[in-house]
């Protein structure tokens, strides 16, 4: 299971004759089965961090290790395989493949990566069951609403048992009921396949339904501290 | 699967790119169906030509040689045999266009020729002439296909105008042989005995010469073999021998011959290269386009796809695939409608001996595979392109 530990990561780009700290020295430990919040203003450095600990960004320093495994040391193919086996992604903008149907879609990440999954079609259809579309298996993503296609990823990215799921405001395209059901849903799976789940977010509401909200602000992490939630 | 379904997403882009391809290699096949069709018949020349030794009068003389000038040309040092030749047009009065092709001929054959001939011929039907044959043909696969004869048939030999003067002579035949196609100069023949081309050669020169010249005693030509495998320098060293030793002939040397062949095929391969290059141009630029447009569309796909795991050689593969699958379209369908065309031209020409087309195994696997080519390399830039975008870049764009 899941152990994701950041040590000191910094990232910093550099714009014209100006370096922006996107992320200053953050160190985290996100353990197996947490349901993590991360929020801040724009710019405070959320999707950096969310693509440094999915491995899509190389940090300026630090570390980002993996089952105690320091991955900036691995080149990008084993980056990728690890990307691959690990760490599911959802977007906010769902990016599914237009041309592939629903099962498809699901089954994508296993095109790329060895699968550790038994039996990787009656596995997607349980997690499509699961997300509520079983009815809707050979549908296009065009054919779906914004939040069945947003299923469709959160079934995508759980599809090789990965041990962490990254979630860029996975709620943003959605209307309000939409998102709690998408909150409810993964908070589920989140038990039930014991799964870590990080989520960046700019809505509250989601991001008090964590066990735990990390607070960025200027790359750097104000808080971060248990949700309480009410009995 | 989904290059598939990729290439169907922009129905009207991925038709017209297609197009382009077709277009191409649709020249490439007819193109180098003709120069096929010019090669095998050049081929024949060649190997005709460059096995044997063409005898004729000297310069500015008329094509009437003495008999006896075939026992003085046996007798120079390397001649295995010799044998006199007569040709005659077999449908004479045609109007004289460009031909595309060997006119139909009929020519003087002793069997004693075939063990020296470099283009082995076979029979379809019936046999070879003895050398004492009288009234009988051997017909090459197009002349019989043009007159519709077959063994067993009469055929009135040189065939008769329609504008013919009273005096007109021709002979009847009976067909013995038809030849399988050579696509060279067999095809066009019809091959009769020494006796009778004598005979037509009697009746071919004007009245007031005719019974002047016993035509037993002359030939038009000579042709003179080494002995079987005799290599080309060797031949024109004994083409030089004849024209020291031999009065009153002229040795023409065989690799003079073969090389104006050589030359002629020459012209028609470069025809052919100029239509693959239009191809490639035209083709490869469209492919290349189309790819990059669809890269461009695809960022956030493809940064999808690096974020779940896909290295820079799948994604590079995919888009190279889906570059060399439109190739392959369009090289397929270009190739299946040139073969068409090809074919139904042949088939028009047929009847008026104009088949200009040869399809061959070698020319489906150029035009084949040249299109594969074509397309991979088309999509090798917009595969790298894609391949080596940024996942965190691609997945953020917005188109």
């Amino acid at each position: 299971m899941a152990d994701i530990e950041l040590v000191e990561l910094t990232k910093h780009y550099r714009q014209g004759k100006t370096v922006v700290r996107a992320l200053d020295g953050v160190s985290l430990r996100i353990g197996s089965g947490e349901f993590v919040s991360v929020v801040g203003r724009s710019g405070s450095g959320k999707t950096t961090l969310l693509d440094l600990v999915g491995l899509l960004l190389r940090p300026t320093s630090g570390k980002v290790l993996v089952d105690g495994q320091d991955t900036t040391r691995l080149k990008d193919g084993q980056r990728a395989d690890l990307r691959g086996q690990r760490i599911g992604f959802i977007f906010q903008e769902y990016n599914l493949l237009p041309t592939l149907n629903v099962l498809e879609n699901v089954l994508l990440p296993l095109r790329y990566t060895k699968s550790t999954v038994q039996d990787d079609r009656g596995r997607a259809l349980e997690l499509i069951e699961a997300v509520g579309l079983g009815d809707r298996i050979k549908h296009r993503p065009d054919e779906l609403s914004g939040g069945q296609q947003q299923r469709v990823a959160i079934a995508r990215a759980l599809i090789n048992r990965p041990a962490l799921v990254l979630g860029d405001e996975p709620t943003g395209g959605v209307d309000t009921q939409t998102s709690q059901e998408l909150v409810g849903l993964m908070r589920w799976l989140n038990r039930e396949e014991n799964v870590s789940f990080v989520i960046v977010t700019h809505d509250l509401e989601l991001a008090g339904q964590a066990d735990r909200m990390i607070r960025l602000k200027d790359g750097q992490v104000l808080t971060d501290e248990p949700v309480e939630h009410a009995a | 699967m989904e290059i598939i379904r990729n290439l169907a997403r922009r129905k009207l882009r991925s038709t017209l790119t297609v197009l382009g391809i077709v277009i191409g290699i649709f020249a490439l096949t007819t193109m180098g169906a003709m120069a096929a069709h010019f090669n095998a018949l050049l081929d024949g020349g060649v190997k005709y030509f460059g096995s044997s030794i063409q005898i004729g009068p000297p310069d500015g003389q008329a094509s009437i040689l003495p008999m006896s000038k075939v026992d003085e040309l046996k007798r120079v040092d390397g001649v295995d045999a010799a044998f006199p030749g007569y040709g005659f047009a077999a449908k004479p009065g045609e109007a004289a266009t460009i031909s595309f092709g060997i006119p139909d001929t009929i020519v003087s054959h002793d069997p004693a020729e075939d063990r020296y001939a470099a283009i082995k011929t076979t029979y379809a039907q019936g046999h070879d002439l003895t050398a004492t044959s009288r009234g009988e043909v051997v017909l090459g696969s197009s002349i019989a296909n043009e007159l519709k004869k077959n063994v067993g048939d009469s055929i009135d030999l040189p065939v008769r105008p329609k504008d013919a003067k009273p005096d007109f002579v021709n002979h009847t035949f009976t067909v013995v042989g038809v030849l399988d196609p050579t696509r060279t100069a067999p095809d066009n023949l019809a091959s009769i005995s020494i006796l009778d081309a004598q005979m037509l050669f009697k009746e071919s020169l004007p009245v007031a010469i005719r019974d002047t010249i016993d035509t037993t005693t002359v030939a038009q030509s000579i042709v003179v073999f080494g002995k079987p495998g005799t290599s080309l320098a060797e031949l024109d060293r004994i083409a030089g021998r004849i024209n020291q030793q031999v009065n009153g002939v002229k040795a023409t040397k065989p690799s003079d011959l073969v090389n104006s062949f050589k030359a002629g095929g020459a012209t028609f391969t470069a025809i052919t290269t100029a239509a693959a290059v239009l191809a490639l141009v035209i083709g490869g630029l469209s492919v290349v386009n189309t790819m990059i447009m669809a890269v461009t569309e695809r960022f956030r796909e493809i940064g999808l796809k690096k974020a779940v795991g896909a290295h820079t050689g799948h994604i590079l593969r995919e888009y190279l695939l889906e570059a060399t699958l439109i190739g392959f379209l369009g090289g397929a369908i270009g190739y299946a409608l040139g073969v068409g065309l090809t074919n139904l031209l042949n088939l028009a020409g047929k009847s008026s001996n104009l088949e200009l087309f040869l399809i061959t195994p070698t020319l489906t696997v150029i035009a084949l595979g040249f299109a594969v080519a074509l397309g991979a390399l088309a999509g090798v830039i917009p595969a790298f392109r894609a391949a080596r975008l940024d996942p965190v870049t691609a997945l953020r764009t917005t188109n």
